[in-house]
């Protein structure tokens, strides 16, 4: 066991993990924070993805010891005081939501997409997107979805996830 | 479609997605209990083998380990969906690399993983059952001792004339076609986690279809009584027919049992491949004909299904293969055989559209075969072919709404198919081609169930004092919608915002009962129930008001959310006024409303002949895709779906889209990527990395067209669209392949290899011409 404290959500945490622990598992067993979805623990599907200092990257495949000192952002801290993020309020509002399994990956790694690329074209958000899997939309609907957002963050109404 | 409806119609975003952006929906895996353990399941390494004993006695002095099952802590009866063929843990024998022999429950997931590979077991192998045609001989060695030739189900019907239809053909073709074992890749994996109470009673939490139809399983697998089980429904990270029944329920259940402790199994992505319920693969010969004026004169069918090594709902699934297809065109000379055969491999089961998709690919790719050879396009033979409102078809189908000419049409205008076809031409590089095809189907809504033949639904819609609305329905909702369009009909009869109801999870305690999300059944039946209770509660919230008022019930009308007096409009009551008037008249109680819908019309087909109408609507589709074709690479690109789809009315078109976008999506993943390899019994590729289903690259864009022909049976018009969005994919893109380059590819998926080695056959003569009349 080793100790560390990691930094999600604005908050830090003093915990104790294993060394081969991923972050994935403990932010869902040790933090409880299950919004961060295991759809393959392999890397191949997203529904892991969190911010990393911004970034979005695969919980299941980085180990939690590597992410001390770093700002983690997990779907429950995406919304701000009660309001949602631009994304998470542009998937609501096209439907681009079913059953929610891979919502929570792919609306982290929308985020990270517009903040490096505030005004994608519909091919480049399908290729950001494109190491999310989602088994029902079809992805026509999500694509659509941060369209939108990126027209509301670009417009001034949004909040990034600073 | 104009709408005098103030909610249904309406474009509405999923009632429950806000709790799924803000992250805080709790699916199977989310489940916590206090003192829970950590459940693992041994499986079976061989295909088929006997095993001699189970040694536990190193498992079970681990530290950390609180519980080993096998089979004997079970009560080792045969159960079944339908065949009952299954025990909780392997008894006798194991019939597939995955069937389940032991299982722990420790202290965490390590321990179990540990224990796991303490256990010991001696087999005495078997020759594996592998190849369908094999085991169906004589001499083949049994999966189930007990049933000759390996032959779980056996279907023969005739209709009409089948031999007068082959011998009066202008033209016919028979051909073989194939599809693989496919799994529905719901992206969350199946769970459970299983609590027992001291007075012997059982609470499980999983993503599942219906948990009441889970239940009536579990209780026959556990031999205890339904009402002594308690199963609620979590969110469920989609299913596509594969959460209706999974072994992992009883599993965690006996686990838990032995433990003392709560348990919670959830199944690697592994797992998932090797041991859930993939689509049934089948083997089918067609032949069909049609007559010199391109209608249809025959269709002869060949089928057999891949059972795998237990039956779970496969019969299901085999019997719409033979079946269902049929009545989307008006054809009276049919002969079917068809057998569901057991092999040693993973056990089939459910997905999204059952057998209709197979069939339709076999079915729509004959339609194009046969309208080249009577010099017809593919848009004209199926419009002189298909049926009509009214109609009843060979099957004893009603048809009560069909639009299926106009869904022909309106797919063909919007992509001016009769004119852009290219039949085979390359584009400016050579090598390229550009092609276009399409495809029909029909579907159900409201199908007979495949458990016990109730088939209607039943709900509460309760009202507080307050106005505000909670709808309670059995039916399971797995992301395709059903919680939105139960709220949409509760607000619609209510009168009242969308907002103002919540629908509840299902849940065995407490949720009226219900068979669940299978068949294409809860838009119509579940929404039937929902309309029946909201109208008995605004009945009694009428019959409450108007005492108070001291006026007949009958002078009284709910509109735009208020009560009002018929003969003087300008008497009104808005909706909680009227709520807390109906509840203060019961001392303060809710209004309660109760919805039983009982199906009318619809008969059980009988067992041997397969006639009668199994549903109580049907619902068609036809989409178009358009795809480039690289004869170099033999890759395949879909460059766009056209999809016209006669839904009944939509109750909420964007769920609508949802469904027919997602459908399609998984249509393209089967016809061009999907396939679950096996060698030997052995899956080859259990991850996403070798089982590639679609990502946001594969989907092109797709254009909805919503037919809406008000169904006289369903509630406010509206029939079925989620399963039926899957149907036709795989033939409009095999079509449009055709279209492309001159080759008919009769296996799935149509991979490059494939389109290779069929350009290659074409080259050198040896492709069966499609002119052979
Ligand atoms: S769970 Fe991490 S990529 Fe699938
Ligand atoms: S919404 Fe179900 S996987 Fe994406």
């Amino acid at each position: 066991m080793k100790e560390i404290t990691l930094n999600v959500n604005g908050e830090n945490h003093r915990l104790e993990i294993e060394p081969h622990w991923t972050l994935l598992y403990v932010l869902r067993e040790k933090l409880d924070l299950v919004g961060t979805k295991e759809g393959c623990n392999a890397g191949d599907c997203g529904a892991c993805t969190v911010l990393i200092d911004g970034k979005a990257i695969n919980s299941c495949l980085f180990l939690a010891v590597r992410s001390e000192g770093r700002r983690i952002v997990t779907i429950e801290g995406l919304a701000q005081n009660g309001k949602l993020h631009p994304v998470q309020q542009a998937f609501v509002d096209v439907g681009a939501v079913q059953c929610g399994f891979c919502t929570p990956g792919m609306v982290l790694r929308a985020v990270s997409l517009l903040a490096e690329n505030p005004q994608p074209d519909a091919t480049e958000i399908r290729q950001a997107i494109s190491g999310n899997l989602c088994r029902c939309t079809g992805y026509v609907k999500i694509v659509q979805a941060i369209e939108l957002a990126a027209q509301d963050v670009t417009t001034g109404s949004g909040v990034s996830d600073e | 479609m104009s709408n005098a409806y103030q909610v249904v119609g309406k474009r509405a975003p999923l009632v429950d997605s806000i709790d799924k952006v803000v992250g805080s929906a709790r699916f199977g895996a989310d489940i916590k209990l206090p003192g829970m353990l950590e459940g693992k399941i041994l499986r079976s390494p061989h295909p088929h083998a006997r095993i001699r004993y189970v040694d536990t006695a190193a498992a079970e002095a681990l530290p950390g380990v609180l519980g080993v099952i096998t089979a004997a802590d079970t009560p080792m009866v045969r159960y079944g969906t339908i065949i009952p063929d299954q025990t909780i843990l392997a008894t006798d024998k194991v019939r597939y690399i995955g069937d389940e022999v032991a299982a722990v429950a420790a202290v965490d997931l390590e321990t179990a993983e540990a224990a796991l590979r303490l256990i010991k077991v001696d087999y005495e192998l078997l020759p594996p059952v592998l190849d369908m045609e094999a085991a169906m001989r004589d001499d083949s060695l049994r999966v189930h001792n007990d049933v000759p030739n390996n032959i779980a189900d056996h279907i023969h019907f005739e209709r009409g004339d089948p031999d007068g239809g082959r011998r009066d053909a202008y033209a016919c073709f028979t051909r073989r076609f194939t599809t693989p074992a496919v799994h529905q890749c719901y992206l969350e994996p199946n769970s459970c986690v299983a609590t027992w109470s001291e007075n012997g009673s059982l609470t499980l939490w999983a993503p599942n279809q219906g948990p009441f139809a889970a239940r009536l399983v579990l209780a026959r697998a556990l031999v205890m009584p339904e009402d002594k089980i308690r199963f609620i429904q979590t969110f469920t990270g989609g299913a596509f027919g594969g959460k209706t029944w999974q072994q992992v329920w009883p599993i965690t259940a006996v686990l838990a049992r032995k433990a003392g402790r709560p348990v919670r199994i959830v199944l690697t992505r592994q797992e998932e491949f090797e041991a859930t319920l993939p689509r049934v693969p089948m083997i089918i010969d067609l032949s069909m004909g049609v007559y010199r004026d391109g209608r249809l004169a025959f269709k002869e069918t060949r089928i057999m299904s891949g059972n795998g090594a237990y039956s779970i709902s496969a019969p299901a699934v085999h019997y719409v293969a033979a079946t269902r297809y049929d009545s989307l065109y008006r054809l009276g000379n049919i002969r079917c055989t068809a057998d569901l055969v057991y092999t040693n491999t993973v056990p089939t089961g459910m997905f999204r559209g059952f057998g209709n998709p197979q069939m339709h690919f076999a079915g729509e790719s004959m339609m194009d075969m046969l309208a080249e050879a009577v010099g017809i396009d593919p848009v004209e033979i199926r419009r002189r072919n298909a049926a009509l409102p009214g109609d009843t078809s060979a099957h004893g189908w009603y048809l009560g709404s069909c639009a299926v000419q106009e869904t022909i049409e309106k797919a063909a205008e919007a992509t001016d198919l009769v004119n852009r076809r290219r039949g085979g031409r390359p584009l400016a590089d050579g090598k390229t081609f550009w092609g276009i095809g399409m495809a029909s189907c029909i579907h159900v809504a409201g199908n007979r169930t495949i458990y016990k033949p109730y088939d209607g639904s039943n709900a509460r819609v309760q009202v507080s004092g307050d106005g505000s609305v909670v709808v309670y329905s059995g039916e399971a909702d797995l992301g395709q919608g059903c919680r939105t369009v139960f709220a949409q009909i509760a607000a619609e009869v209510l009168g009242v915002p969308m907002d103002a109801v919540t629908v509840a999870a299902a849940d065995t305690d407490f949720s009226p009962f219900a068979i669940g999300t299978v068949a294409s059944r809860v838009t119509t039946l579940g929404g039937l129930a929902v309309d029946l209770a909201a109208k008995d509660a605004r009945d009694k919230i009428l019959a409450a008001a108007a005492e108070n008022w001291g006026v007949p019930a009958q002078a009284l009308d709910m509109e735009n959310g208020s009560v009002i007096s018929r003969s003087h409009p300008e008497r009104r009551l808005s909706f909680p006024v009227a709520a807390e008037i109906a509840s203060d008249a019961l001392g303060g109680k809710p209004v309660i409303g109760v919805g039983e819908y009982r199906t009318e019309g619809v008969v059980l087909p009988d067992p041997q002949t397969k006639y009668g109408n199994i549903a109580i609507a049907y619902s068609f589709g036809t989409q178009v895709a358009e795809v480039l074709v690289d004869t170099e690479t033999g890759r395949v690109r879909v460059l766009r779906f056209v999809a016209a789809h006669d839904v009944g009315r939509a109750i909420n078109p964007l769920g609508v889209e949802g469904q027919i976008e997602g459908g399609i999506a998984q249509g393209i993943g089967y016809a061009l990527l999907e396939e679950i390899k096996m060698d030997r019994g052995r899956v080859l590729n259990p991850d996403f990395l070798d089982y590639r289903i679609p990502t946001s690259v594969d989907i092109p864009p797709i254009e909805s067209i919503l037919v809406e022909p008000d169904d006289p049976n369903g509630p406010f018009g509206a029939k079925s669209v989620g399963e039926t969005a899957v149907v036709p994919t795989v033939a409009a893109v095999a079509n449009a392949i055709y279209d492309a380059i001159g080759v008919r590819l009769t296996d799935l998926p149509m991979t490059p290899d494939r389109i290779l080695a069929a350009l290659r056959e074409k080259r050198a003569g040896s492709q069966p011409s499609s002119s052979g009349a």
